[in-house]
């Protein structure tokens, strides 16, 4: 197929199907539109890249954009999945063939909630920690496991339908080598969803109480002990979509969305004279722009086949734009940022861009992890040496 | 124009980067920097063989008759060189030139023989003193900061309504610089002088010199952090090596994000002069202090990462701090470029 021919094929598509939604609000769980990207998936669009027996197109890299920039020219969400779900894409590179049957599909159309249940109160940036426990239900009572511990800081877990779990399936290996990954079915006895208190005044991370929950054989991505492994990729993917886009100001559709937007907010507070105000606004929407340079230049280096180190860098970029960019909101706005509220609804777009910029600069992996895995990762520096690495789990200290 | 294939521009950055290991090496610029002029001949003779003073110049005048792409890659190589040669003056030059009616200089820069640089005189200029006035075809004063002066053929006379070329000599006063790679010179004009080329023309050149110098710094930013990189995780302290402390590694990351988003930015500038974009003054912005103080905050900490070794005249580290600092208050400091940057983008909004 040559690129125009997709580029046909994708927009005659459009034009006959895409009729529009109405206005979506960010959620968790089940995906308000899963009806169009049920059709957006069984048209082969949602996964250009990946194989026709996996409801993709077999399409390259470049005729992928295509597709994805004919959805985005008409404003269709579900194109390019393959770049950015990280469910479907976890499922698809680690699932056994009869799980991902069912699972896959359901992921492409947003039909369950997820959510990721890797954190423990004494596991966060040292997530090798983890103390849930996955212990095998012999055969003899019909086979899978059975999981037992906490969980916490689980985004979505109260609309999940299933969430991506770690849990210690060895305990007498170091820490590393005796994790597993599973797909825990989170509509259980076993499991207790409790909400938390956010600084952002929302509730929707949780702690997760698990006990005696089970998950059936299928549900175990990779090989038994190999958890680590699949988490290690399934991280790395969660970290580079985290650098290419952030959670917008609660506002919404409406409201600023970043960039040139900062332009606009000074320009209303009757600031954009003001050559202090001007050097930090620039500042800000530069940092935006080189990301964004940056992101186009990985893509390009991956798409001729190399590797590209750049990928690692959006993460940490991102931080410090939405950090930065709250920051200048409020110095635009003054004292005007005391006040929230719907009445207020630049002050509230400011005070929590402040609060949520964390969701970047902590959440995935702080800043000084993701600081660490460029240092070592990319840039080949010496690891920092862990006390507990080669010690049996069993035997390390619980911090 | 020509454009070159993926291949062949990354052929052309290889053998550029491969004469320059050869032929300007770290001992080759501490000999060209303490030597009086400041200049090698046989360098520039080597580099003029390969075509690179020619780069952007016409086929039709001897060059290559490539475009902002490929100077910009080039030039990111001087930076890690840190070449001390009159690439960034001649480049200026030939662009000023490629207009007008005095194309019969571009051949002898071209091929090496002449050199030219340029004095920005007057508000359009970037030195913010030295003022040159050029009236009823002649021009009095002095432009301040003019690099590569003393070895130059000719000195143009870049004004905020055009190009000039003085018809007898000006006074040459070499400046005891900071960056000694690159001499700069005090260079008085007292004569008559012939117009070369127009306003637009003086636009595009400047605009030039400014991505280039943008591909320099990238290309500084991104040598020191190697250097860093190379020497953490060599240097032992404490019984480690010093890369594996997270105060050290975390500095390398942070610089990483520098040094990367320079050669983005430097690179995106470069294309879109190449296509005459409408978005091509916010982008030379962009590049002009992004790249600018990429370079100065690589090379700063770059010292830091190293110790006391890089505190000393003998490592090469102080080199690429002076040029960047040098190179960041040329053609306007990083304040004056984000406000325009700022200005560009609420043209476009
Ligand atoms: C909004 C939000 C949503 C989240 N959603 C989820 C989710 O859905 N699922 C999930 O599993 N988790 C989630 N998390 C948890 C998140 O991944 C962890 O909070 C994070 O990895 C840090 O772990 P911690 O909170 O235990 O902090 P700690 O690991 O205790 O870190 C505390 C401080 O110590 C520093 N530190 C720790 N170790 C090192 C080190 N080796 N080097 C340098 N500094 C270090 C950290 O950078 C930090 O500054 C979420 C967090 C947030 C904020």
């Amino acid at each position: 197929m040559t690129d125009d021919e997709v580029l046909r094929e994708v927009q005659d598509w459009l034009a006959a199907h895409w009729k529009g939604l109405p206005a979506h609000h960010e959620s968790f769980g089940r995906d308000p539109r899963s009806e169009w990207l049920a059709q957006v998936r069984d048209a082969g669009w949602a996964v250009p890249r990946w194989s026709r027996d996996w409801y993709g197109r077999e399409l390259s890299n470049d005729q992928a954009r295509i597709v994805e920039r004919a959805f985005a020219a008409a404003g269709a969400p579900g194109a390019g999945q393959d770049r950015s779900n990280l469910w479907a894409n976890t499922a698809l590179a680690h699932a056994t063939d009869a799980f991902k049957r069912v699972i896959v599909p359901q992921l492409l159309a947003g039909e369950v909630g997820m959510c990721l249940l890797y954190s423990e109160p004494g596991a966060g940036s040292d997530l090798a920690a983890i103390r849930t426990r996955a212990d095998k239900v012999p055969e003899s009572e019909g086979g899978g496991w059975r999981i037992t511990g906490q969980k916490v800081w689980t985004s979505g877990a109260a609309v999940a339908d299933y969430g991506m779990l770690i849990a210690r399936t060895d305990w007498d290996v170091p820490k590393h080598r005796g994790i597993s990954f599973f797909f825990l079915p989170m509509k259980q006895d076993g499991v207790e969803v409790r909400p938390l208190r956010q600084i952002t005044d929302e509730a929707h991370f949780n702690e997760v109480f698990i006990t005696d929950a089970f998950v059936p054989e299928a549900n175990l991505l990779g090989p038994l002990n190999g958890g680590w492994g699949v988490l290690q990729t399934a991280l790395a993917y969660e970290r580079s979509v985290m650098g290419d886009n952030a959670r917008g100001p609660r506002s919404g559709a409406g409201g600023p969305k970043g960039d040139h937007s900062l332009l606009g907010l000074a320009r209303e507070a009757g600031k954009l004279d003001d050559p202090v105000v001007r050097q930090e606004v620039a500042q800000v929407i530069a940092w935006r722009v080189l990301n964004k340079l940056n992101t186009r230049r990985a893509k390009a280096e991956l798409a001729q086949g190399n590797s590209s180190s750049i990928m690692s860098l959006g993460k940490l970029a991102m931080s410090r734009i939405l950090h930065e960019e709250a920051r200048v909101r409020t110095l635009l706005l003054g004292a005007e940022s005391l006040l929230e509220g719907p009445e207020h609804p630049r002050a509230e777009d400011a005070n929590f861009l402040a609060l949520n910029a964390y969701f970047t600069s902590i959440g995935g992996g702080t800043d000084q992890i993701q600081r660490n895995i460029i240092g070592e990762r990319v840039l080949g520096l010496p690891r920092e040496p862990e006390v507990d690495r080669t010690v049996p789990f069993r035997e390390v200290r619980a911090g | 124009m020509t454009a070159l294939s993926h291949e062949d521009r990354a052929a052309l950055v290889d053998s550029v980067r491969r004469l320059l290991a050869d032929r300007c090496t770290e001992a080759d610029v501490r000999r060209i920097m303490d030597s009086e002029s400041g200049h090698d001949p046989a360098l520039w003779r080597a580099l003029a063989d390969m075509g690179v003073p020619g780069l952007t110049i016409a086929a039709e005048h001897g060059g290559a008759g490539l475009g902002p792409v490929e100077l910009e890659l080039v030039m990111e190589e001087a930076g890690v060189a840190l070449l001390p040669a009159p690439l960034l003056s001649c480049t200026i030059a030939a662009a000023l030139l490629a207009d007008g009616d005095a194309g019969d200089l571009l051949p002898g820069i071209a091929d090496g023989s002449f050199i030219a640089t340029v004095a920005f005189a007057g508000a359009g200029g970037w030195s913010g003193e030295g003022d040159v006035i050029v009236r009823g075809g002649r021009a009095t004063g002095t432009a301040r900061f003019v690099t590569d002066a003393a070895i130059a053929d000719a000195v143009l006379i870049a004004s905020d309504d055009g190009a000039y070329l003085p018809l007898h000599a000006p006074r040459v006063t070499p400046l005891p610089v900071f960056d000694r790679t690159r001499r700069m010179a005090d260079v008085t004009f007292y004569g008559e002088v012939r117009r070369v080329g127009d306003a637009a023309a003086v636009r595009r050149a400047l605009d030039l010199a400014v991505v280039a110098l943008a591909g320099e710094q990238a290309g500084v930013a991104r040598r020191v952090l190697e250097m860093s990189v190379g020497y953490a995780a060599e240097r032992h302290q404490f019984g480690r090596a010093i890369g594996s402390f997270q105060a050290v590694k975390h500095m390398a990351a942070d610089l990483l994000l520098e040094s990367e988003s320079a050669t983005s930015a430097a690179r995106d500038a470069a294309e879109h002069l190449a296509a005459g974009s409408g978005e091509r003054e916010a982008a030379v912005a962009l590049a002009a202090f992004a790249c600018a103080d990429a370079a100065v905050r690589c090379t700063k900490d770059a010292i830091q990462m190293h110790g006391g070794i890089a505190f000393t005249w003998a490592h090469p580290a102080h080199l690429y701090l002076r040029r960047a600092r040098s190179a960041a208050q040329m053609f306007g400091a990083s304040p004056l470029w984000r406000d325009r940057y700022l200005t560009a983008l609420e043209a476009m909004a």
